[in-house]
């Protein structure tokens, strides 16, 4: 009562604006930032765990371990799920390029924000297969992205409008590199959480939605092996682009997905199998860093978007505010609604 | 009221009146006790049977968990009222039946009902809020853990949590759409606290309202293990010159394979535009 809805709008478009702005503080800190080796999960876990100040930005790793499939030695729910429930992010960059997640915008009319390091200081493309790092696209597809980086600063036409600045879900691989999210497990299901639409996995092996039915989060049918939670997303519609480079995948498109879990359920590792032959000269890989955040990390408006609840107890209970720009309905927080009127 | 929506109304509608129809005749027999029990007392949830043997979490707390949706026509309109071009009669589902407006608020309700082709903020795609998302026409899914619910209503796919965890209201929180919940439990009813609302959101699709300052109490309780009976008691001292109450019975969708389809409505408008296609020669 005491905020308006227009307030949140504020803060939402505000969200926004920190956005562009954290790019070049982003990048700088990415300069300074020492290269990590392969193989060191712990110092990584380490500066992960430092706590952040409020809205300190995106994270910034520039290398991550690798995490193998194989047995699940950690805790299990009642049902023999791996217990990997909580509050989860990336930890590379934001959706502000997909295949160089510290490198900025393409075309960026701000010099300011271009990165000043050298790509090989900064975190790996998103696609690690092939070794390129660049989505295999066929010629056509290929020059679409390239005209979509060219508009993007001016969207003269309403195709050059990311859908996620309308509050459009951010589907997939997106959701996983935009906020963070949490993980919830029930019998038959995982369920993410996100901050931009929601995912049900769907583990209980019923058949897929009739293929006609396409939607901006697919339609998701999972399993574990071991450490690792397998997903099939079919029924896509191909809308939710990657990033704000404007890579995609068409409703005719299907992806594989393994999420595999580090031994204490700290981090994850997602590789998602692409597959679209109209679009695509061949599957590509990507591949998606994801670290855990706990009661002893502090909420931090972004990868860690909690906030600490009311209760008579002293115990640190975490709470989490409405999911706002989806479930908001309009272009940043209603904004665009609002002044249509 | 604006003729050319009134195609697209019934368009929308068309489904659940045939739905609404099947069911009531299919299900009449299982069903009239309760919703008359329902009807005519404040708390049924306080009066109901409870099976014995209705699903339970490990904790014993009653399992609301699947997928739900009524069969009511409470989302065309919650007071009593006859057939018309956009909605089935109905004896509606306020206690005493009709809705106790303040005077200037029953005017704006009036403006609301007249203008309901255009306005009504569900046509857009907007969040239902709550009570409504509860009766709206379309399923909603419930996952229980002892520490929340989280309500996925396949509407907007819009997700509501319900805290268990002994929590209070945050103390100077943002409006939300589907407010603040919190719950306990009273014996195995799940009482539930709602406030910080903002004042977007419509009650039903015949335009009654409320403002900022809405506060609900639920009450969720098992008729047997495939029906619930949701009982929501409304207050807005800026629109309402007295709390009052509304029953709904839930029933579980039993279907094979049932699942929820996001039902994003607000991006129809621009999903034309994405993802590319190869230019046509």
């Amino acid at each position: 009562m005491k905020k308006t809805l227009h307030h949140r709008s504020l803060t939402v478009s505000g969200m926004m604006i920190a956005t562009l702005s954290l790019i070049s503080i982003n990048t700088i800190a990415a300069e300074e930032s020492k290269k990590q080796e392969d193989a060191k999960p712990a110092a990584t876990e380490q500066k992960a765990q430092t706590p952040n100040p409020a809205g300190s930005g995106i994270a910034k790793e520039t290398r991550f371990p690798n995490i193998a499939s194989g047995a699940w030695k950690g805790a299990k729910l009642p049902d023999g799920q791996p217990d990997i429930q909580g509050h989860w992010s990336n930890t590379i960059g934001n959706h502000n390029n997909f295949t160089d997640p510290q490198g900025g915008l393409p075309n960026d009319p701000n010099p300011n924000r271009a990165p000043k390091n050298a790509r090989e200081d900064r975190a790996p493309s998103r696609v690690s297969d092939p070794a390129d790092g660049q989505v295999p696209f066929q010629p056509w597809a290929a020059e679409k992205v390239k005209q979509f980086q060219a508009k993007f600063h001016d969207p003269t036409e309403p195709q050059f409008v990311e859908p996620l600045a309308r509050c459009a879900p951010a589907g997939v691989p997106k959701s996983l590199y935009w906020h963070g999210y949490e993980i919830a497990q029930y019998p038959d299901y995982v369920v993410f959480f996100f901050d931009s639409g929601s995912r049900i996995i769907h583990l209980d092996g019923k058949p897929h939605l009739p293929s006609n039915i396409k939607l901006w989060n697919g339609d998701s049918r999972g399993h574990w092996e071991g450490n690792t939670l397998v997903v099939d997303v079919d029924n896509h519609n191909g809308k939710a682009l990657f990033g704000r480079t404007g890579e995609f995948i068409s409703e005719n498109g299907k992806i594989q997905e393994r999420y595999i879990f580090n031994e204490d359920g700290t981090r994850f590792n997602y590789e998602g199998v692409f597959t679209d032959p109209t679009v695509y000269t061949r599957p590509f890989t990507v591949t998606i860093p994801a670290r855990k955040w706990t009661e002893k990390d502090t909420p931090n408006g972004w990868h860690f978007q909690t906030s600490i609840a009311t209760h008579s107890g002293k115990e640190i209970i975490l709470d989490h505010e409405e999911r706002i720009c989806s479930e908001n309905n309009g272009g940043f927080g209603l904004g665009a609604v609002e002044t249509k009127k | 009221m604006n003729t050319q929506s009134i195609p697209y109304a019934l368009h929308r509608r068309g489904l659940s009146i045939s739905l609404l129809l099947l069911s009531s005749v299919l299900m009449s027999s299982l069903v009239t006790a309760p919703v008359q029990a329902a009807g005519k007392k404040s708390a049924p949830a306080a009066t109901a049977k409870t099976d014995q043997k209705i699903p339970r979490l490990a904790n014993g707390k009653p399992d609301f968990s699947g997928i739900w949706q009524t069969t009511s026509a409470a989302d065309y309109d919650l007071e009593p009222h006859s057939n018309r071009k956009d909605a089935p009669p109905s004896a509606g589902i306020v206690d005493g039946g009709e809705i106790p407006y303040l005077p200037k608020a029953l005017e704006q309700k009036k403006k609301n009902f007249e203008a309901r082709a255009t306005d009504d903020p569900a046509l857009k795609g907007y969040t239902l809020g709550v009570p409504r998302g509860i009766y709206y026409p379309e399923p909603f899914q419930i996952f229980q853990r002892d520490k929340d619910l989280f309500l996925v209503h396949q509407f907007g796919h819009s997700v509501r949590t319900i805290y268990t965890n002994k929590t209070d209201h945050p103390e100077d929180p943002n409006d939300w759409w589907l407010g603040d919940s919190r719950g306990h439990w009273d014996g195995d009813t799940l009482v539930v606290d709602v406030r910080h609302f903002n004042d977007k959101t419509w009650l039903d699709h015949a335009g009654n309202f409320h403002s900022d300052a809405l506060h609900i109490v639920e009450k969720w309780q098992f008729l047997d293990n495939n029906t619930i009976a949701y009982n929501a008691t409304i207050e807005d001292p800026n629109v309402f010159s007295r709390p009052w109450t509304i029953n709904v019975v839930l029933y579980r969708h039993r279907e094979k394979n049932f699942q929820l389809i996001e039902d994003y409505r607000y991006t129809l408008d621009y999903d034309q535009y994405y993802p590319p296609k190869p230019d046509k020669k």
